[in-house]
């Protein structure tokens, strides 16, 4: 089987993703088998405008950045969205909670005629992808599930149930019980709960199950006593572009 | 062979220290604040013996979170099958998780045998250990008939204060009585305090719910339409905790995973829960079980009502881990009594 020609490209994120790649060690090699990486701006100086592969880190926040998006689309058989910001937009999404003139003097200060800003989106608001890699950074083994998906041409199934699902199997004391507010019960699984498992809270950075209840989560939030609005506020440090999903359904 | 023997509280540590000598034991450990966990130990300090029971059952130990069934080539076109298994001692297993085994023995031995199931079976010891008192509020042990030991244990463990009542089940806990070299005959007396301790137990435990043992059955049987359900539905959000935790509940998903060269991979088998989103769903896109309140009947049907009719024997073990890891709170002691009065 002729290898797949892949390039990575990056948008609106801080490449922390693609360093994951870079950080697999041995298995890298295993990968690399596998692909023929053609591009990859933060490990190679060779480039080269054909490829078969697209895995894209970062959101869209500029005009400039629809155009080459679309670029990469039309070139690209198969794209890949790659990480938080290319799939629910991510950190960068907090921008869209200003008024998007105001945020950007508040940034650049006097340079702000210099710049151009649109809201952030995650990429599928823009191009059709093909597959998505969740999480701030990926988790390492299910970009190597997604990419055998890809290598073997079938779907990959993105879990659609909370992270406490993973959480419990991996019988974590639970965040709640310790009288901290965690993300897991409304977040997307199939990062087998990493975050939770080193003693951290989970952040969301899946982004939100398809189906989440409304009410079940008002009562887990009266139940411990939580102020909605901080949920809110934590979800929407990942996830603020998932307001746009609606008005992006247009071809 | 013997009934009874007797175990000095002194000797507690030599026994596990034996014991670990002999094969792999797990024993239930703290977890956290007010979590336990059954895990590995090499000697007595790490066990806690009064605990509320564990994040996950043992069942664990006889149907693993992720197991491998298959392994296959594609290029040869060769399938073979895995078993993977150990010997294993469980220490310390409540009689509401040796209900629990004995209705997953009833699932995997009935046709078709699950062979990897019977196979790892066979290759875990279990040790029970009595519980004196109510663990917590969550409980209803008492109403599934739980409380006091029925079978299924090589050994069987009773905090007498000083000392421990064992009784002997198998020729595997006898072996173990005499390889370690610790245990004693038991005297009038120590039968009398075991008598006592059990009398003071009838007392303590009292049915947890409003329905009677036998009246459970036809409860559920008459509840499908139950507006109560609904109520579920607006509190669950669909963690799957409650399956998760269950240690009767046995639902899995097979899937292959393949090599990244294509060539070669295996096929596994995970836990799954009826509570996911796409647990029902099938080709085309429909769920059979799209609502949640659907999903939480299922599981307590699966618990209270169509198991009795295939297998004589309720698969609640009262043992209420669902009620306390439910992120939303929902009861099972709650809903039972919500029924009952709905029914009425």
């Amino acid at each position: 089987m002729k290898k797949p020609r892949v390039a990575f490209f990056d948008f609106t994120c801080c490449e922390g993703c693609q360093l994951q790649v870079a950080n697999f060690g041995e298995d890298l090699l295993d990968i690399l088998n596998r692909i023929d990486v053609v591009t990859f701006r933060e490990v190679m100086s060779e480039k080269s405008d054909k490829y078969d592969i697209a895995i894209v880190e970062g959101s869209i926040t500029t005009e400039h950045d629809v155009e080459r998006i679309k670029k990469i689309r039309e070139t690209a058989k198969i794209l890949i969205a790659y990480g938080s910001c290319a799939t629910i937009g991510g950190v960068n999404g907090m921008k869209n909670k200003f008024d998007l003139a105001e945020i950007k003097n508040y940034v650049y200060r006097n340079g702000a005629k210099y710049f151009e800003t649109a809201e952030t989106r995650p990429l599928h608001q823009v191009v059709k992808v093909d597959y998505s890699v969740n999480g701030c950074p990926v988790y390492r083994p299910e970009f190597v599930k997604v990419l055998k998906a890809v290598l073997a041409g079938i779907p990959y199934h993105v879990p659609d149930y909370a992270v406490c699902g993973e959480c419990k199997l991996n019988e974590n004391e639970c965040m709640y019980d310790k009288g901290i507010t965690c993300l897991g019960p409304i977040t997307k699984a199939g990062c087998n709960s990493w975050c939770v498992n080193n003693g951290n809270i989970c952040y969301g950075c899946r982004g939100m199950v398809t189906n989440p209840a409304r009410d079940g989560e008002a009562e887990i939030l009266r139940k411990y006593n939580i102020p909605l609005d901080w949920i809110v506020n934590k979800m929407d440090m990942y996830n603020k572009p998932r307001e746009l999903e609606k008005q992006e359904k247009k071809p | 062979m013997r009934q009874h023997v007797v175990l000095d509280k002194k000797d507690f540590g030599d026994f596990i220290k034996k014991l670990a000598r002999l094969q792999k034991v797990v024993a239930p450990v703290r977890r956290g604040m007010k979590n336990y966990a059954f895990e590995e130990v090499k000697s007595a300090e790490n066990i806690t013996l009064k605990y509320i029971p564990t994040i996950l059952p043992p069942k664990k130990y006889f149907m693993p979170q992720a197991e491998k069934l298959i392994e296959y080539g594609v290029k040869e076109n060769k399938w073979e099958a895995v078993l993977e298994y150990e010997k294993l001692i469980i220490f310390g297993v409540h009689t509401c998780d040796l209900a629990g085994i004995q209705c997953l023995n009833m699932v995997f031995t009935d046709k078709p045998k699950d062979i990897n199931y019977i196979v790892r079976k066979n290759r875990v010891a279990i040790i029970g250990f009595e519980c004196n008192e109510y663990c917590d509020e969550y409980a209803s042990c008492k109403v599934m008939n739980n409380h006091f030991p029925n079978g299924g244990y090589d050994l069987f463990f009773t905090d007498l204060g000083g000392y421990f009542m064992v009784h002997i089940n198998t020729l595997l806990g006898e072996s173990f009585v005499e390889e370690t070299g610790l245990f004693k005959k038991p005297g009038e007396n120590n039968f009398k305090e075991l008598e006592a301790l059990r009398a003071e137990k009838r007392r303590i435990f009292k049915d947890e719910v409003d329905v009677k043992h036998e009246g459970l059955k036809p409860l559920f049987g008459r509840s499908f339409a139950s507006k109560i359900w609904e109520d579920l539905d607006k509190r669950c959000v669909a963690c799957g905790n409650c399956t998760n935790v269950c240690p009767t509940c046995y639902c899995f998903d097979v899937s292959d995973d393949i090599d990244l060269d294509l060539n070669a991979g295996a096929r596994s088998r995970k836990w799954d829960s009826c509570q996911n989103e796409d647990f029902a769903k099938v080709a085309g896109g429909e769920s059979f079980r799209e609502e949640r309140a659907n999903r939480q009947r299922h599981r307590y049907m699966r618990k209270f009502n169509y198991p009795i009719e295939k297998y004589s024997r309720y698969f609640c073990t009262g043992c209420g881990r669902c009620s306390r890891t439910c992120m939303a709170g929902i009861k099972l002691k709650e809903t039972i009594n919500s029924l009952a009065k709905d029914g009425k």
